[in-house]
């Protein structure tokens, strides 16, 4: 459908999206690993419980770890070979993760579910949460939780926004495969029993927006350039003009959002019965050789994606594994991707921000920005003082999504996303 | 990648503003004011911007020098507590000086300045805890302090002459007292009040053109919003003319007082400048409003009844209400649920 123009929403920042670095390299498939260390912390909720016994032979898309709760998925090893350790040892934040790791035998056996054609509602349903899929925009939500929505919808919202500067994964995937995105799309619109399906895409990617205009059963819906667009209500107010009300989820008011490359990796596990051990992840930033949109096996070494990027082009100030708003610093590269890993950037000193704080000067730039309209500045000056509660009920701690436009644009480099994360974790630990 | 790296809570880009940045703005902004003055006022004028920001700049250093153990162990860190100055000097004593020169009347001694920019530095802002922690406006603090012990209330006029030949020449008040409160002489015309020429006042505060400019440059550079000046200044005005109807022989609400009032005195300068100040200002964009609005109103009933400029007092005052401000107004998230709204859910 011809592609309508998006509504602005409160607040937002303008970032220096860097986007061109990567975004004229297409795809590449990384080469095999010769070992993958998967974590079974893949998603949100508790972690996977391992299923296999060191030294046991697996193949590529074989399940070795099964999802225990309800907010959890099946991890599948990422190449054949055969387990070579089940090690518990710190993840890339710091917390202990317990990892599979598997040696490769170079013959990248498969092992697929088998495919389906024309699967009903329950089928999709079914294999979504058989091939492990998660929210692949960051947050690493099960999708099968999120189409078996409690409340009736009736919008299934694609997120193709990606707002965060640098990455590219999602538009090179929406470039290049924009048939299998819609298709996916139709999957999930099939689960959710909705017809009505919107792709927001921001406007600084023209070439998608052309990509997606032919296809009738889709309203392609150009976005102002601002961050953070691709926020879950952020996305859905300026799609559909809804509110989704604090402490609930979009389900309740009728929409749900997908990221594009979700919508892929769907459309993969229901027609080749792939499940999700691979994904595009972005190489970029100004200290490394040659940056590149590539697919990666879960569980490679970071190490070795930047090898395969050409490693170093100068010392990098920082590393993060994500984007540049939301991601995580990395104090090394022996780490391991993961299936949220949307980007690996290596930032060079004058791109990375490492400035001394100096004092608040109540100028009101973060609540100006703030998309969630919060008072980032209460938060900040309260959780410094340790009084939390207060910290939450005068700067609204717990309604934040922790987007990062409040500290991006502060003058004086308050680190309030720390701030407001120590807010969260202590109220957590009250609770 | 080497142990250089640095590790950190996101986001790992950030905006290149800084404090040094917008207090620069900030001081650029009041340059053209600062420019007319000497222009009007002559070198006396000059001397007190000199006086006054020098004052400043050398308290706030002698503070941190001090405070920072510049004279422990016998001043063997010396060196290191003034580069660590100078790595922290924001320039937000700059502006302050700045504005306090400009709220002065060019009669003010020099060791008046010297005093007053002492007051605003050391007791007001850095008593308190220095840049971003005091309660009140520094500037506006220090003119009320060298209000009460100097008194300084003689202005001169400018030394240019009024363009408009129908306006008069002042001498001794301002155009203030003149005409707009007690309704006895003749009115000055409107160019000659904007320009500044002929116009008794303070150094900054008389010429408005380039305290306009001034305001513009603020906003392109998006220091202030632009609605602030805009809202304090209209209502200002509507309410000044409304009450100075009561001045005259029968009650007349003339509208065409509201030039001459909103641009006499020091109100356009202080809107600009002074009430925008981010430290001393509410926090969200309702408490903002509360603010300006109230302030506002009080300025135009205040400068009535006493018949004085009374711009820092009202700054003053307000600065005292804004963590009362603060607590009351606080915004609501976005997709907030009232709670009434709520229990009807349930």
């Amino acid at each position: 459908m011809k592609a309508v123009r998006g509504k602005y929403f409160f607040g937002g920042v303008h970032p220096h999206d860097r986007k061109a670095l990567s975004s004229a390299s297409p795809l590449e498939t990384m080469p095999l690993p010769e070992e993958v260390a998967i974590s079974t912390s893949q998603s949100l909720g508790k972690p996977a419980e391992p299923i296999v016994e060191v030294g046991a032979y697996v193949k590529a898309g074989e399940l070795i770890a099964k999802a225990s709760g309800p907010i959890s998925s099946d991890v599948f090893a990422s190449l054949s070979g055969t387990v070579e350790a089940v090690r518990e040892e710190p993840g890339a934040n710091g917390v202990n993760e317990t990892f599979i790791v598997i040696k490769s035998d170079g013959k990248d056996e498969k092992a697929y579910l088998p495919p389906l054609s024309s699967p009903s509602a329950e089928e999709i349903k079914a294999r979504i949460k058989d091939a492990g899929i998660v929210g692949l925009g960051g947050a690493g939500f099960p999708t099968a939780v999120k189409v078996a929505p409690k409340t009736p919808v009736d919008t299934l919202i694609l997120n193709g926004a990606e707002c965060e500067p640098y990455l590219t994964c999602d538009h090179r995937l929406m470039l290049e495969k924009t048939d299998e995105i819609v298709r996916g799309a139709g999957y999930i619109a099939k689960a959710l029993g909705v017809e009505n399906i919107i792709i927001g895409i921001e406007g600084n990617k023209p070439d998608c927006i052309q990509k997606f205009e032919p296809y009738d059963n889709i309203k392609v819906v150009i976005l102002k350039k601002q961050y953070p667009m691709g926020g879950e209500k952020q996305l859905i107010y300026v799609t559909t003009g809804r509110k989704v009300g604090l402490g609930k989820l979009p389900a309740d008011s009728g929409v749900v959002v997908q990221n594009v490359a979700t919508a892929f990796a769907v459309c993969e596990a229901v027609e080749l019965g792939k499940p999700l051990f691979e994904r595009v992840v972005t190489v970029s930033g100004e200290a490394v050789n040659t940056p590149k949109n590539i697919w990666v096996r879960l569980g490679t070494k970071v190490q070795s994606v930047v090898d395969f990027c050409g490693g170093e082009k100068s010392n990098p100030k920082k590393v993060v594994q994500g984007g540049p708003m939301t991601g995580l610093a990395l104090a090394s590269y022996d780490v391991y991707t993961h299936k949220t890993t949307s980007g690996i950037l290596l930032m060079s000193p004058e791109e990375a921000a490492c400035e001394e704080p100096t004092p608040c000067l109540n100028c009101g730039k973060c609540a100006d920005v703030c998309p969630m309209k919060l008072m980032p500045m209460n938060t900040a000056f309260y959780a410094a003082a340790g009084d939390f509660d207060a910290a939450a009920k005068y700067g609204g701690t717990l309604a934040c999504i922790e987007c990062g436009a409040c500290e991006y644009i502060c003058p004086a480099k308050r680190p309030l996303i720390q701030a407001i994360r120590k807010t969260k974790a202590e109220l957590r630990k009250k609770k | 990648m080497d142990n250089t790296v640095v590790i950190s809570t996101p986001p790992h880009v950030k905006s290149k503003r800084t404090t040094r940045g917008i207090m620069g703005d900030v001081a650029i902004a009041l340059l053209p004011a600062a420019i007319a003055g000497i222009v009007f006022f002559g070198w006396q004028a000059l001397v007190i911007e000199i006086v006054s920001v020098l004052a400043c700049v050398a308290t706030e250093f002698c503070y941190y020098f001090i405070a920072n153990g510049g004279f422990a162990k016998k001043c063997k860190n010396a060196g290191k507590v003034c580069k660590k100055w100078l790595h922290q000097f924001d320039l937000t004593s700059v502006v302050t000086g700045l504005i306090l020169a400009l709220i002065l009347p060019s009669t003010a001694k020099w060791y008046e300045v010297l005093i007053g920019g002492i007051f605003a530095i050391a007791i007001v802002k850095m008593f308190f805890g220095g840049t971003g922690k005091n309660l009140v406006n520094p500037a506006s603090a220090a003119r009320v302090f060298m209000f009460l012990s100097f008194s300084l209330t003689t202005y001169v006029a400018a030394k240019i002459g009024p363009i408009m030949l129908e306006s008069e020449l002042y001498t001794g008040a301002t155009n203030l007292s003149g005409h707009l409160l007690t309704a006895q002489s003749t009115a000055m015309h409107p160019i000659d009040l904007l320009v500044g020429t002929g116009v008794a006042g303070c150094i900054g505060e008389t010429c408005k053109a380039a305290i306009i400019i001034g305001y513009i440059y603020l906003v392109v550079r998006k220091v202030i919003k632009w609605w602030q000046p805009v809202l304090f200044l209209g209502l200002f005005g509507f309410t000044a003319v409304l009450l100075s109807g009561f001045a005259m022989e029968s009650y007349k609400f003339d509208m065409s007082l509201f030039l001459p009032h909103i641009m006499s005195g020091g109100v356009m300068f202080a809107a600009v400048f002074m009430f925008t100040d981010y430290v001393t200002s509410p926090k969200c964009v309702w408490g903002q409003l509360f603010y300006y609005a109230v302030g506002a109103i009080l300025l135009a009933l205040l400068r009535y009844f006493t018949k004085i400029e009374v711009a820092s007092f009202v700054i003053l005052i307000m600065n005292l209400f804004v963590p009362l401000i603060d607590r009351y107004f606080i915004r609501k998230p976005f997709g907030y649920i009232k709670e009434k709204k709520a229990k009807e859910g349930k």
